[in-house]
């Protein structure tokens, strides 16, 4: 058969565009529901628009307002950092923690392992219902519990001293679902390694610290990326238990607030501009800790 | 003979797929209309549950009492207002739709709605603006244009247990007649465990954006047409929730509180379970009890004013209006409707509708009529209610385009006084504070209020 370029080029332009095709569902979605209003919404943010009448240009007065009037912008970024600051940490060292013992040979380890991994696959909303009956002063499984040891709880999300820590809290429950990707980075890390080290007289400790941790590094890295974005997101669970922002605003989430301004206030414009800059912190955060990663993530491979 | 089958096993599987979507969107079909000859009339409202059947019921004696209109009744609950923006906005607008009044001054300010009198004959107009409840009325007026008409306003008043009065001593058909006197009551009904903590409560002072009109306050000048937060009364008001919540323990009534069914539209209501001696509620509340609780022995009285400079009646009306959208496909369908629901047309009509859903009417003229007669006869409490809605104390929502910025930074207002963080004054101040800086930020924005 004589080779001919032209066939191949047909065949493969054909490829290239039953490929476009197969993907254009996605690609189109993505255009027109994601980029587009992505990108919009930079233009919104330089505009006073509340949905009922077109948007108009006001140069930089949302973000002007926004840095230097608004007291509520700083309360609920010092709520979300406060919150990224303690539950990332605590998500990554209980997962990673959690991943270790159940990476053990012991009977039965399949049930454990489907145990923490259950309630990361149960719908947020039928989570926070729950969460709103186990902490109810009174009536709640928490308090009874402690009542039964003599001890008065507290009203979890009424007082201010406790309602945001009861989100930190709540925050280590869905720890499941990093729990199985720490597993699987922990299955990957090849046994010669410990094989080498047994030979060489390292002990269960040494073996943990010089070969595990540093081998699971990288699923370490990909976490914390994704932690850190979902802590400056955190948003259905303290909206549906503390709509107002909680006592004293001690659980009003930055997402809240934004959420509010742009549906409840239908002030799109400065929502937006809220939006870009809790965009630009969490891609600023992601960089940094992408520079750092050099140091700390161990790519075995 | 294998290749076959697999073969048969593939296109097998594609028509089964190819069914299952057809099936799927077969069952979504809408219903099919009633009466597809007539012009049809979209109206969207804001209702869901067992309150959207007394909506289909209505719509459906509406249809059924002329032959020129078909209303497509659908229940948008939830985001209403968004919804109905971006459907105006969108071109597809409903012909009508119920609005909470909270919202209908922004749309308005924003040309959305369409001034409703442009639509009035001259006998709706003396009905509407010489006939109709005042502050009903007024509920519906945005800078001189009719942008909504009531089907079904709402109002607070307080609700009394019998039997638990009766059994602390208190006659329910003889009460308080002044605040301070209903906070002793309230004290005095409730119940506590040996520990303090609260096992029932006799009542809790609260709502400032309701309570403040009992104290000849209010949260807008109609005067000056400007909102009111850090007046001398308003501050009052807040100082009598403020003690009676420290009298009362604000621990444990937050702890009690917080322990509440909130998810209260049906039976669970506190006060039919026995966890509330008295509450203020609203009027649909009485449809409530009738329905699910109807051995109850309650009594309906409207809150007592302060015994120094007070009130009596007051309150802020809110409720459900039409709106019609300036783009509206079918006004004059959509007019008629309204007219039949607020009783313009057919009294006697009107009145079976807002007796459905417990509401208050448009019109004395509605309450005048044998059917609302009958039904007050067996709701007798409601009377109440409608006692209050004629009432020169009881006032409308302020009709501006913030008003749900305004009602938020209230009730933080009163958060923050009664656990104590600040004085009343001093949140009312700083509450004014918060809403100058943001109406001076509109107007550096460039919107008209």
């Amino acid at each position: 058969m004589r080779y001919n370029p032209g066939t191949l080029r047909g065949n493969r332009v054909r490829e290239n565009l039953t490929g476009w095709a197969f993907i254009s569902p996605w690609l189109l979605g993505f255009l027109i529901f994601t980029a587009v209003p992505f990108l919009r919404s930079i233009y919104l943010s330089f505009t006073r628009y509340n949905i009922s009448a077109p948007p108009r240009w006001v140069g930089l007065a949302n973000y002007e307002k926004l840095f230097t009037q608004d007291e509520l912008f700083w309360k609920c970024s010092i709520v979300t950092i406060k919150f990224a600051l303690v539950s990332v940490p605590l998500t990554v060292a209980l997962g990673v923690g959690l991943a270790l013992l159940l990476n053990q040979s012991v009977k039965g380890m399949t049930v454990f392992r489907t145990v923490f991994f259950l309630p990361s696959i149960v719908p947020t909303v039928a989570t926070t219902v729950m969460f709103l009956w186990i902490l109810n002063p009174t009536t709640g499984l928490i308090n009874r519990l402690l009542q039964s040891f003599g001890v008065t709880g507290p009203a979890w999300l009424s007082d201010a001293t406790w309602a945001f820590w009861t989100f930190v809290m709540m925050s280590l429950w869905g720890v499941g679902g990093s729990m199985v990707i720490y597993l699987a980075g922990l299955k990957d890390i090849p046994t010669y390694l410990y094989e080498a080290a047994v030979i060489d007289g390292a002990g269960p400790y040494q073996r943990l610290r010089n070969i595990t941790l540093p081998m699971v590094t990288p699923v370490v890295f990909f976490n914390l990326v994704m932690s850190i974005i979902g802590a400056f997101q955190y948003f259905t669970q303290p909206y549906m238990m503390t709509p107002r922002g909680g006592p004293d605003d001690s659980t009003h989430f930055y997402s809240m607030y934004l959420f509010d301004r742009a549906w409840k206030y239908l002030d799109m414009g400065y929502a937006s501009a809220m939006a870009w800059v809790l965009f630009v912190v969490v891609v600023g955060l992601t960089a940094l800790v992408l520079r750092t990663q050099s140091k700390w993530v161990h790519y075995g491979g | 003979m294998a290749a076959n089958y697999k073969n048969l096993a593939k296109w097998l599987g594609v028509v089964i797929a190819v069914a299952a979507i057809a099936a799927v969107f077969a069952l979504q079909q809408p219903t099919p209309r009633r009466y597809p000859n007539r012009i049809a009339v979209h109206f969207w409202h804001r209702w869901g549950g067992e309150w959207a059947k007394v909506v289909d019921n209505i719509c459906q004696r509406y249809n059924e009492s002329q032959d020129k209109y078909e209303v497509i009744a659908l229940g948008v609950s939830g985001g209403s207002d968004i919804k109905f923006r971006l459907g105006v906005l969108g071109g597809d607008p409903p012909d009508v739709m119920s609005m909470w009044n909270g919202a209908i001054p922004d749309m308005a300010d924003n040309g959305l709605l369409t001034d409703l009198q442009t639509l009035m004959s001259p006998a709706d107009k003396d009905y509407f603006f010489n006939q109709s409840y005042p502050v009903v009325r007024d509920s519906g007026i945005v800078n001189g244009k009719v942008c909504g008409v009531t089907i079904g306003s709402d109002l607070y008043a307080l609700y009394l247990n019998v039997d638990q009065l009766k059994a602390a001593g208190l006659d329910a058909d003889n009460p308080p007649k002044t605040l301070e006197e209903l906070c002793d009551w309230g004290e005095k009904l409730t119940v506590r465990d040996k520990s303090g903590n609260v096992k029932r409560l006799g009542f809790l002072l609260n709502q400032l954006d309701y309570l403040a009109y009992s104290f000849g306050g209010g949260l807008w000048d109609s005067e000056t047409q400007r909102i009111v937060t850090n007046s001398p009364d308003n501050i009052r008001a807040l100082q009598a929730i403020s003690d009676f919540r420290q009298r009362m323990g604000q621990d444990k009534v937050q702890r009690f509180q917080a322990s509440l069914n909130s998810g209260s539209d049906t039976g669970g209501w506190p006060f039919i379970t026995g966890e509330l001696a008295m509450t203020l509620d609203g009027q649909w509340r009485v449809e409530e009890i009738r329905k699910y609780s109807p051995k109850m022995r309650y009594r309906v009285i409207p809150i007592p004013p302060p015994a120094t400079n007070g009130r009596p009646l007051g309150g802020c009306l809110t409720g459900n209006f039409m709106i019609i959208p300036t783009t509206a496909r079918q006004k004059e369908g959509a007019w008629d409707f309204i007219r039949y629901w607020s009783g313009f047309s057919d009294l006697e009509a009107s009145a079976q509708c807002f007796n459905d859903g417990g509401w208050l009417p448009l019109s004395p003229k509605v309450v005048q009529t044998k059917t609302f007669q009958k039904w007050l006869q067996e709701n007798q409490q409601f009377q109440t209610f409608l006692d209050i809605a004629a009432s020169a104390n009881c006032q409308p929502l302020p009709p501006v385009p913030y008003l749900q910025y305004l009602l938020d930074g209230v009730a933080k207002a009163e958060d923050r006084t009664v656990r104590g963080e600040l004085s009343p004054k001093a949140a009312l101040d700083d509450l004014n504070r918060v809403m100058q800086r943001e109406l001076a930020k509109r107007k550096e924005l460039g919107y008209a209020r």
